[in-house]
C-alpha cells in the first residue's frame, strides 16, 4: 500500500500541498482528480522522492522510499524520460541494464500491442507513439505500483483507446496504479478509488463502486457536488 | 559498483561524439600547422640556398626548425585551448542537459535503483577520464608530429627535441604535464577537487534554484578557505612555522576534507533536496 500522510509542500511562499493524505492499494486503480495546478504532479513527484516535501511522509508498503524501492514502484511522467536520440530498442536496453525488474517478454508483448518499431528513434515518434513508449517503459517493469501522470493528455483518440485498453488487461492486473487526470471521462469506468483535490487538500476520497451502488452517483456527479459546494 | 560503472559508461558514450571531434580537431590542426610551418620554413631555406647562401649562414640567420616552432603557434595551442574550454563547459553541461533537454532525463536517472551519489561519481569520473584521455593522447600526438617533423625538415636545418624538452620549452604544458609525481597529484588533485566542488555548487542551484546559486558560491568560498587555510595560517599567525613539506601534507589533508565535504553534501542534496 502507498500511504501519503499529511504532506505539505511550498514553492516559495505558495503552499501547493496543504496536508494531503490518502492511500492507494495494490490491485486497485486510484485516481487523483483535480484541475490543472492543484498539485497532482507534485504528489507523484513527492511519492517518488523527486521533489522534497516540507512535512509529512510517504510510505510504500510501510517503508520510506529508498534505492531498492525503485524496483517496486515506478513513475510514468507526462513526458518521456529517455534521450531523444535513443531508438526504442536503446531505451529498452537502458531499462534492462539498470532494472532487475525489467521484463523483456512483457516489453516485447507491449511493443506488438502498441504496434511500435524498436528501430524508431524517440525523437521521430508522434506524440501518441511517444506516450505509448513512455507507457511501455513503465509497464514492462515487474513492479507492484505504477504512478502515471496524465497518460491521456494531448494524444489522439486512437492512442487514448489503446492506452485505456492497457488498464483492463493483465498488464495492469494485481498492481496498484495511481493515475492523475483532469479529464475524468476517458477512464471513469476503470477507476476503483477517487481522490478529489483542490487548493492543496483532499476534498474527498471514496471508492467509486461504493458511491455508484450506495448513492447512485458517478465520479463526475461527486466531483460536481464537491467543486460546486 | 556495477551500476556506477554502467552509468559511467553511459555518460562516456553520451560525450563520445564531442570528444572524438575534439581529438580529431587537435590532430588535424596540429598536423596542418606542422606541415604549413615546416613547408614555409623549407621554402625560405630553399630561397636562401638558391641565392647562394651557405647552410651555416642559413641556420644562423633563419634559425633551425624545432618542435617549439609549432608549439608557440595557434595551430598547436588553439585546439588545446578549445579542448580545455569545452571540458570546462561540459562540467556544467553534464548536469544541466538532464534537466533542460527536450526530454527530462533526470527523472529516469533519479529513479534508477541505485544510490544517487553514483550519478555524481559517474559524471565526475567521466570528466576525469576525458581530461586524462586527452592529456595522454596529446603526448601520443606530439610523438607522431615529431616524427612528421623529421620527414618534412632535413637534418641540417632541424633541431631535434626529446618529449621532455618539447614539454618544458612551453610554459603551460608544464601545468598539464608536471615534472614530478607529487606535482602531478597537486595539479590534478586541485583540478579534480574543483570539479567536485563545482558539481556540489550545481546541485545547490538545482535544489534551491536562485537561492541555490548563492549557497553554491558560499560553499565554493568556504571550500577554498578550508583548502588554503594552512597557507593562510602560515603567513599570518604562525609566522612561517611549517616546513614546505608540512604545508604540502596539511594541504593534502584539507583537500581531502573539501572533497569529502563535497561528496557528503552532494549525497545529502541528491537524496533529500533534489527536484526535477
Amino acid at each position: 500500500m502507498i500511504e501519503v500522510k499529511d504532506i505539505t509542500k511550498k514553492f516559495g511562499r505558495k503552499k501547493v500541498l496543504n496536508g494531503v493524505s490518502f492511500t492507494a492499494n495494490k490491485g486497485e486503480i486510484t485516481c487523483l482528480i483535480g484541475i490543472n495546478g492543484v498539485g497532482k504532479t507534485t504528489i507523484l513527484n513527492a511519492i517518488m522522492n523527486l521533489t522534497p516535501i516540507n512535512s509529512g511522509e510517504v510510505l510504500i508498503d510501510g517503508e520510506k522510499i529508498h534505492k531498492e524501492s525503485y524496483e517496486k514502484i515506478t513513475f510514468i511522467p507526462d513526458a518521456i524520460t529517455m534521450l531523444p536520440q535513443m531508438r526504442i530498442a536503446d531505451a529498452m536496453q537502458f531499462m534492462a541494464d539498470f532494472y532487475q525488474s525489467w521484463n523483456q517478454v512483457r516489453a516485447d508483448e507491449l511493443l506488438s500491442f502498441f504496434k511500435l518499431d524498436p528501430n524508431d528513434r524517440i525523437s521521430s515518434l508522434s506524440k501518441g507513439n511517444t506516450a505509448k513508449v513512455n507507457m511501455l517503459l513503465g509497464l514492462a517493469l515487474d513492479v507492484d505500483y505504477l504512478l502515471m501522470d496524465e497518460p491521456f493528455s494531448g494524444i489522439d483518440i486512437f492512442s487514448r483507446e489503446q492506452i485505456a485498453d492497457v488498464f483492463t488487461s493483465h498488464l495492469v492486473e494485481d498492481r496498484g496504479v495511481v493515475i492523475t487526470t483532469h479529464e475524468i471521462s476517458d477512464i471513469e469506468h476503470l477507476i476503483d478509488k477517487a481522490v478529489i483535490l483542490n487548493d492543496g487538500v483532499v476534498l474527498r476520497e471514496f471508492n467509486a463502486e461504493d458511491v455508484r451502488e450506495n448513492e447512485g452517483k458517478s465520479i463526475i456527479d461527486v466531483m460536481r457536488e464537491v467543486y460546486q459546494a | 559498483m556495477k551500476n556506477f560503472l554502467k552509468l559511467t559508461n553511459f555518460e562516456l558514450n553520451r560525450f563520445s561524439k564531442i570528444y572524438i571531434t575534439l581529438i580529431g580537431l587537435t590532430l588535424v590542426m596540429q598536423t596542418i600547422g606542422m606541415i604549413l610551418l615546416s613547408s614555409s620554413y623549407m621554402s625560405d631555406v630553399e630561397e636562401q640556398l638558391a641565392m647562394g647562401n651557405s647552410m651555416e649562414w642559413i641556420t644562423i640567420n633563419l634559425g633551425t626548425f624545432s618542435f617549439s616552432s609549432l608549439t608557440r603557434t595557434f595551430w598547436f595551442g588553439g585546439p588545446i585551448i578549445i579542448a580545455i574550454v569545452t571540458l570546462l563547459i561540459y562540467v556544467f553541461f553534464i548536469w544541466y542537459r538532464d534537466w533542460f533537454g527536450k526530454n527530462t532525463f533526470i527523472y529516469r536517472l533519479l529513479m534508477i535503483p541505485t544510490a544517487r551519489i553514483n550519478l555524481f561519481f559517474a559524471k565526475a569520473s567521466t570528466i576525469f577520464l576525458m581530461v586524462l584521455g586527452l592529456i595522454s593522447l596529446q603526448l601520443v600526438f606530439i610523438l607522431l608530429e615529431n616524427e612528421l617533423l623529421k620527414i618534412l625538415v632535413s637534418d641540417a636545418f632541424r633541431e631535434d627535441q626529446s618529449l621532455k624538452q618539447i614539454i618544458f620549452n612551453f610554459d603551460y604544458m608544464g601545468v598539464l604535464y608536471p615534472n614530478s609525481i607529487i606535482q602531478f597529484f597537486i595539479n590534478y588533485g586541485i583540478g579534480f577537487m574543483a570539479v567536485f566542488v563545482t558539481f556540489t555548487g550545481i546541485l545547490f542551484e538545482r535544489c534551491y534554484r536562485l537561492k541555490g546559486i548563492l549557497f553554491g558560491i558560499l560553499f565554493a568560498g568556504v571550500s577554498l578557505l578550508i583548502f588554503i587555510s594552512p597557507i593562510l595560517l602560515q603567513v599570518t599567525i604562525l609566522n612561517e612555522f611549517f616546513y614546505p613539506i608540512e604545508i604540502f601534507i596539511l594541504m593534502a589533508i584539507t583537500g581531502l576534507v573539501v572533497i569529502s565535504g563535497s561528496i557528503w553534501m552532494s549525497h545529502y542534496l541528491l537524496n533529500k533536496k533534489i527536484r526535477v
